[in-house]
């Protein structure tokens, strides 16, 4: 496995920069891993292109990311039980990690779900869940730029209809 | 009720580029919005009504003036919705947008909380409403009413009916329900995979034949003590529900061997069944769930006392049961050895048994290593030696309760307390032990320590007394001075009842015991001596601080104790054989032990 750990193979990104990366590290992509697995040993010469990930999200952050979480056990991250679907705690290092404005957190975000890093993704909602804690809707919508396309008729009737869910 | 009008308001989110207007085009919306809520199917073909591509398509041509968090696609938006808990986090974020909307509804719904009455109001009001803005009735999926379980009737839950999609039901206790109400609850439910009416006492036959005919993909059912179902019911719903994993039917003494078989032979994949105190269970249908049941891990049959040995004495010699761990015969008094010798052949991965009060056992020959809790009160021809050879073959013991097994003396706890990993030990009414049996128990971990060391073994023992519950309620002969020395050693202690023992009816120990029950008669409470959680530590104190409660006991025997618990690393070796199941365990307790050393 020695010489599995030194390998590396060339990302290319869609503003056509070659980025090399060690194989353990794009590995932490399941999109990456699969196509290694279905195309074999040949595709590792050849540089291998990742469009979907946009340029002003520059891959850095995400294989800084995976570079960091190489040793991580795989097992963990992949398993969907309830406890890591409702907890929003973040480990000190990823915290750091996330603080960074919001067009990069949420590149991250669309990069490590187009590149199939469940862990990162996770940790990327977390985040942004958050954001939303203890918000009303009207901070929510201010938080993230988002316009109100109800009337207040239909924000009234959602209100009304889910009034058991309001804090009693 | 009058809110509830909205005849004129857009009936749905819909991202019409007209407008909101009311949309004539469509006659079941409501079936369009559960579908798009559940579109990782990708099979949806009224996508474009519903926005979905709209959005994603507009996160590629307007990227330049979409903020950020609208190119987030549906699926990721509902990753970070979901790891939204409060109901009302995810109410404000249905409020902020059609979008958000349409994706933070299922996960509110999933499972509305009937915690309160009003909460079950607002819910029944929403469900019952004309034109709801979404079908929220499909987006349930779990359903709990025990907290509310006292006061509802069938009224409470007729409005709940309208729900198809429900997949767990949860009616503990209530009491009130009838079969008219519960009916209606399962009618049509064909998701349902658990149902738990335990104490419903007035369900009969007609609400199991609808659980057989509306719900053959059920998993888990509780009917425990509803004696008003029939053998003939619940004959149907193993021949309709052969999915079952999980069977409770305490209590259910109308049951007879009939219904148990009808499990048997038609639900293969049973996990754990509960037969406690069905009492005209007889032998056949044990036989045939061992037989039969291909993962059986869990079979309970206390005061089922109709079993004899037959029960597994008629199991074919050739198949053993690897699955199965828990096995529970309390009270089935006419079991003898040899039908525990049978079992312990054909199950040889059997962890927890429980033999409380069968009274014919006496010899415990040949029970297997694997054993980790062991119930053996009132088994009262159990002898010293009997326990001393349970000992040498069971050594990963963790419980065992030997309480009123009234032979026995110092010799078997001396024994005893040489088990590595005993946490809990019963020896309630074992009147014979005296001091000399605490001392055993509380210098355990120091002796194996010097064995260890002696016999340079790679493999040090656990530095601190596993010990954590100690029973020696009615153990009349023990006295302060040993007791004190086992609260010295076993810091991991929680729980020490003395109840009956004359040296500890001292008024000054009175603050750290816990408070009798309250049915207890006058004379209960005044022999009262149950020390747990913070009292074991006040009592550990306030016994250190009276110079003579030492009495002339050297202090050799606390510090040994202590030298231990300060000197090694957590290891066991008997952890290199151990199973993948127990790996698991014995990591935890690593981990914790770990934290007392250091």
């Amino acid at each position: 496995m020695s010489s599995a750990d030194d390998q590396t193979i060339t990302l290319v990104s869609n503003d056509n920069v070659s980025i090399p990366v060690a194989l353990k590290v794009a590995e932490r992509s399941m999109l990456i891993k699969n196509m290694l697995e279905d195309i074999g040993e040949s595709a590792m010469e050849s540089p291998i292109p990742i469009p979907n990930v946009r340029k002003r999200a520059s891959p850095k952050e995400v294989i800084e990311w995976c570079e960091h979480h190489k040793d991580d056990p795989a097992t963990a991250a992949d398993d969907d039980s309830d406890s890591r679907k409702k907890t929003t705690d973040i480990e000190e290092w990823d915290q750091k990690f996330m603080q960074v404005d919001q067009e990069m957190l949420f590149e991250i975000i669309l990069a490590s779900n187009y590149l199939d890093i469940k862990p990162l993704l996770d940790v990327g909602c977390k985040t942004v869940a958050n954001m939303i804690k203890g918000k009303s809707p009207e901070e929510i919508r201010k938080t993230f730029n988002i316009t109100n396309d109800f009337t207040p008729e239909e924000e009234e009737q959602i209100r009304r209809e889910n009034e058991w869910a309001e804090d009693r | 009720m009058a809110a509830i009008n909205t005849a004129s308001a857009p009936y749905r989110a819909s991202p019409d580029p007209e407008g909101d207007s009311q949309s004539s085009s469509s006659n079941s919306p409501a079936r369009q919005d559960y579908e798009e809520s559940d579109f990782y199917t990708g099979n949806n073909d009224s996508q474009s009504s519903i926005g979905v591509p709209t959005f994603q398509d507009m996160a590629v041509s307007r990227e330049v003036c979409e903020p950020p968090a609208n190119r987030l696609p549906p699926e990721v938006l509902i990753s970070i919705l979901s790891k939204l808990s409060a109901p009302l986090d995810l109410l404000n974020c249905m409020s902020v947008s059609k979008a958000w909307a349409r994706n933070s509804v299922d996960l509110l719904w999933h499972r509305p909380a009937c915690t309160n009455w009003n909460k079950h109001g607002f819910i029944c009001r929403t469900l019952s409403s004309p034109n709801p803005y979404f079908a929220y009735r499909d987006f349930i999926k779990r359903l709990n009413l025990a907290t509310l379980a006292n006061t509802v009737n069938d009224g409470s839950v007729i409005p709940l009916s309208v729900c198809t999609r429900i997949e767990r039901l949860t009616l503990t206790n209530c009491k009130g329900i009838t079969d008219s109400g519960l009916i209606g609850l399962l009618t049509d439910s064909s998701h349902l995979l658990a149902l738990d009416i335990s104490g419903d006492t007035q369900i009969t036959a007609a609400s199991m034949m609808v659980l057989a005919d509306n719900c053959p993909r059920l998993q888990g059912l509780n009917i425990s003590s509803c004696e008003n179902i029939s053998n003939e019911a619940m004959i149907a719903v193993a021949e309709n529900c052969r999915y079952i994993k999980r069977l409770k039917l305490n209590n259910c003494k109308q049951l007879d061997d009939y219904a148990v078989l009808a499990f048997a032979k038609n639900c293969r994949n049973i996990l754990e069944i509960d037969l406690h105190q069905c009492q005209m269970i007889r032998d056949q249908p044990v036989t045939e769930l061992l037989v039969n049941g291909l993962t059986l891990r869990e079979l309970r049959l206390a005061n089922c006392d109709l079993i004899t040995d037959a029960a597994f004495l008629n199991l074919p010699l050739h198949q053993t049961y690897e699955h199965l761990r828990i096995l529970d015969l309390t009270s089935c008094t006419r079991l003898t050895d040899r039908a525990i010798e049978m079992i312990i052949d054909v199950a040889p991965r059997l962890r927890n048994l429980v033999f409380a009060k069968c009274k014919t056992l006496q010899t415990l020959l040949k029970l297997g290593k694997n054993l980790h809790y062991l119930h053996l009160g009132h088994c009262g021809q159990i002898t010293d030696d009997a326990v001393i050879k349970l000992v040498a073959s069971c050594n990963r013991i963790r419980y065992i309760d030997l309480g009123c097994c009234t032979h026995l003396t110092d010799r078997s706890v001396t024994k005893l307390a040489s088990l590595p990993k005993l946490r809990r030990i019963g020896l309630v009414k074992c009147s014979q032990i005296t001091d000399a049996s605490v001392y055993a128990l509380a210098q355990s971990r120091a002796r194996a320590h010097d064995q260890n060391v002696r016999h340079g073994d790679r493999f040090p023992h656990h530095p601190v007394s596993s010990l954590e519950r100690v029973h020696l309620s009615y153990c009349t002969n023990l006295t302060l001075d040993s007791i004190v020395i086992l609260l010295n050693n076993c810091l991991k202690l929680t729980h020490l009842s003395l109840t009956g023992v004359v040296a500890f009816l001292r008024p000054d120990l009175e603050p750290y015991c816990r408070e009798a029950p309250t049915e207890f008669t006058e004379h209960q409470r005044n022999v009262f001596c149950v020390f747990s959680g913070v009292g074991v530590t006040g009592l550990r104190r306030h016994l250190n601080s009276i110079p003579n409660a030492l009495g002339d006991i050297d202090d050799d025997q606390t510090m040994t104790g202590m030298m231990g618990a300060a000197a090694l690393n957590a290891a066991d070796e008997e952890d290199g054989d151990a199973d993948g199941d127990e790996e698991l365990e014995d990591g935890d307790n690593t981990g914790s032990f770990g934290g007392m050393a250091t």
